[in-house]
C-alpha cells in the first residue's frame, strides 16, 4: 500500500473491485441457499442496463445529492487507500451517509423518510464504535495516520483484538445486512432512501454500495498491518462470516440493533481502548 | 454504445397482485426459490416500480386495484413489460362478468405476453418471461402509456369490454 502507483489504481479501480465482491457475494449466498446463482459480472450487466432506461427524477436536487453521495464516498475511499487520516475517513464516510439522508427526506415518499430515518439512527449504531476504534490506533501508533497502522511490526490485530470484534458487530450495520439491514429492508421500506432513485440516478446508488463494500473491507484489512497475507485473510474470513450471518438471521428491529451495537460492540471497542491505552497487550 | 443486449441479462421484476386469489402469486415466487433459481438469470423481485423492467401482474383487475395498477405502470421508466400470469389476468376467467372485476389486465394496460393457467406454472412463467424479454430487447426508449378509449365502453353479457376499442395496441403473444 506504500506505492503511489498501486494506490492510484486502486483507487481508479475501487467500484470495479467492489462490483466483483457483490458479484462474488451474490454468487455466495446462491450456493449457501443451495441455487446455482447468478453469474459473477452480473452487477455490471445491471449496470450497463440501468444506463439504458429512460431517465425520470424526482427533482433535481434530489438527483444531485445522490451523485454526490458516490462521489464523497469515493474521495473517503481515496483517503483510506492513501492512509491519510483516519479521523477525516470517518467524517467523509459520515457525510455521504448524511447526504443520502438528506436526499431520502427530500421526497415526499413516506418509505423515503422511513429508509432515511433509519439510516441515521444505523449512523447512531456504528460511528461511535468507529470512532473509538480510531482513537485506539492513535493510542497504539501515536498518530491518527493510517500508513502509521500499516508500518508496525507487530499487525494491529494482535494488539487490538477487541477492536476487530468490535467491527465485525457493526459491519453487517454498514453494509446493511441481515440481521441489521433496517435500512434497506427490501420486505418493510422497499430499499428505503433508495427508493424514488431510478435509472442511471439509481446507478450511482448502485455504485456507492460497491464502494462501501471495498470501504468496510478495507477497514478489515487494516487489522493484517504490513502483513498483507495476514490482511487478505482476515477479509477472506470476514466476507464468509457476514455472508453466513446474512443468511442466517433474521432481521431484529431498529431499536434492538441500537441496543445491541450500544451494550455490546461498544463496551467492547471501549475495553480495547483501555487495553491499548495501559499497553497491557 | 448499444445497451440492448444488456436488458435481458438483468431483468428486474415487479409484482403486483390486482386482485388475485393468491395462486398465481405463489407460483411466481416458486421461481424465486432454489427449485426454479430464476436468479441465475439475474432476475431479482425488486418491488420497486422505479427500478423494474418486468411487470408481472396476477389476479382480474377488481375496481379497487384498477387506480393503482395504472399508477404503478405508469410509474416505470422504459423500456418495459408486462406479462399477464394467470387465466384471470388474461382474461377474466371465473370472475368474467362480476360486478367487482373488470376482466382482464389488458383492458388497461398494454400486455406484451399472456400466461394462461389456473394458476399458471412456474415453467410456463419462467418461459413468458424469456418471450417477454425477447420482446424487451427490441423496445425503444418511447413513453408508454396505459390504454386509452376513443368512444365509450360497451357492455355485452355482462363484461365491459374496453379491448375491442382501445387506441393503438399491439397484439400480444400467447404463450402456454
Amino acid at each position: 500500500m506504500n506505492n503511489i502507483v498501486v494506490q492510484i489504481i486502486l483507487i481508479a479501480l475501487a467500484p470495479f473491485i467492489g462490483g466483483l465482491i457483490y458479484g462474488i457475494e451474490r454468487k455466495v449466498k446462491a450456493r449457501m441457499q443451495r441455487r446455482i446463482g447468478p453469474p459473477i459480472l452480473q452487477p455490471f450487466y445491471d449496470f450497463l442496463k440501468l444506463m439504458d432506461k429512460r431517465k425520470m427524477i424526482v427533482h433535481s436536487t434530489h438527483a444531485f445529492l445522490g451523485i454526490i453521495h458516490f462521489i464523497s464516498l469515493w474521495f473517503a475511499l481515496a483517503i483510506l487507500i492513501t492512509g491519510g487520516d483516519f479521523i477525516l475517513v470517518i467524517f467523509l464516510h459520515l457525510l455521504s451517509t448524511a447526504i443520502i439522508i438528506l436526499a431520502g427526506f427530500s421526497t415526499r415518499s413516506i418509505f423515503s423518510h422511513l429508509g432515511a430515518n433509519r439510516t441515521a439512527i444505523s449512523i447512531l449504531a456504528y460511528e461511535p464504535v468507529l470512532v473509538i476504534i480510531a482513537i485506539s490506533a492513535f493510542m497504539l501508533t501515536g498518530s491518527f495516520d493510517i500508513s502509521a497502522l500499516y508500518a508496525g511490526e507487530v499487525p494491529p490485530l494482535f494488539k487490538m483484538p477487541l477492536a476487530f470484534v468490535a467491527l465485525l458487530l457493526i459491519l453487517p450495520v454498514k453494509l446493511k445486512k441481515s440481521p441489521f439491514d433496517v435500512g434497506e429492508a427490501h420486505q418493510e421500506v422497499v430499499g428505503g432512501v433508495e427508493l424514488e432513485y431510478s435509472g442511471i440516478f439509481y446507478e450511482a446508488i448502485y455504485t456507492a454500495k460497491w464502494l462501501d463494500y471495498v470501504f468496510c473491507y478495507l477497514l478489515v484489512f487494516l487489522f493484517g498491518g504490513s502483513n498483507i497475507w495476514l490482511g487478505l485473510t482476515l477479509v477472506v474470513l470476514t466476507f464468509i462470516y457476514i455472508n453466513a450471518l446474512d443468511n442466517s438471521t433474521a432481521r431484529v428491529s431498529y431499536k434492538q440493533m441500537l441496543r445491541f451495537c450500544l451494550w455490546v460492540a461498544l463496551p467492547l471497542a471501549f475495553a480495547n481502548l483501555l487495553l491499548t491505552m495501559f499497553n497491557i497487550l | 454504445m448499444k445497451l440492448n443486449k444488456y436488458r435481458k441479462k438483468s431483468p428486474w421484476i415487479l409484482h403486483y397482485n390486482a386482485g388475485g386469489c393468491n395462486g398465481c402469486d405463489i407460483e411466481i415466487l416458486a421461481c424465486l426459490g432454489p427449485k426454479y433459481d430464476i436468479e441465475r438469470f439475474g432476475m431479482i423481485n425488486s418491488g420497486n416500480p422505479k427500478q423494474a423492467d418486468i411487470m408481472l401482474v396476477t389476479g382480474p383487475v377488481t375496481k379497487r386495484s384498477r387506480e393503482r395498477l395504472v399508477d404503478i405502470y405508469s410509474q416505470m421508466p422504459e423500456p418495459k413489460v408486462v406479462v399477464a400470469c394467470g387465466s384471470c389476468t388474461c382474461s377474466g376467467g371465473v370472475f368474467r362478468g362480476m360486478y367487482n372485476c373488470e376482466g382482464g389486465v389488458d383492458q388497461y394496460i398494454p400486455v406484451d405476453v399472456y400466461v394462461p393457467g389456473c394458476g399458471c406454472r412456474p415453467e410456463q412463467i419462467i418461459a413468458g418471461v424469456v418471450e417477454a424479454l425477447a420482446k424487451l430487447e427490441q423496445k425503444t426508449k418511447d413513453i408508454e402509456k396505459s390504454i386509452r378509449l376513443d368512444r365509450s365502453p360497451q357492455i355485452n353479457n355482462g363484461q365491459v369490454d374496453r379491448r375491442e376499442i382501445a387506441v393503438g395496441i399491439a397484439p400480444g403473444k400467447v404463450f402456454g
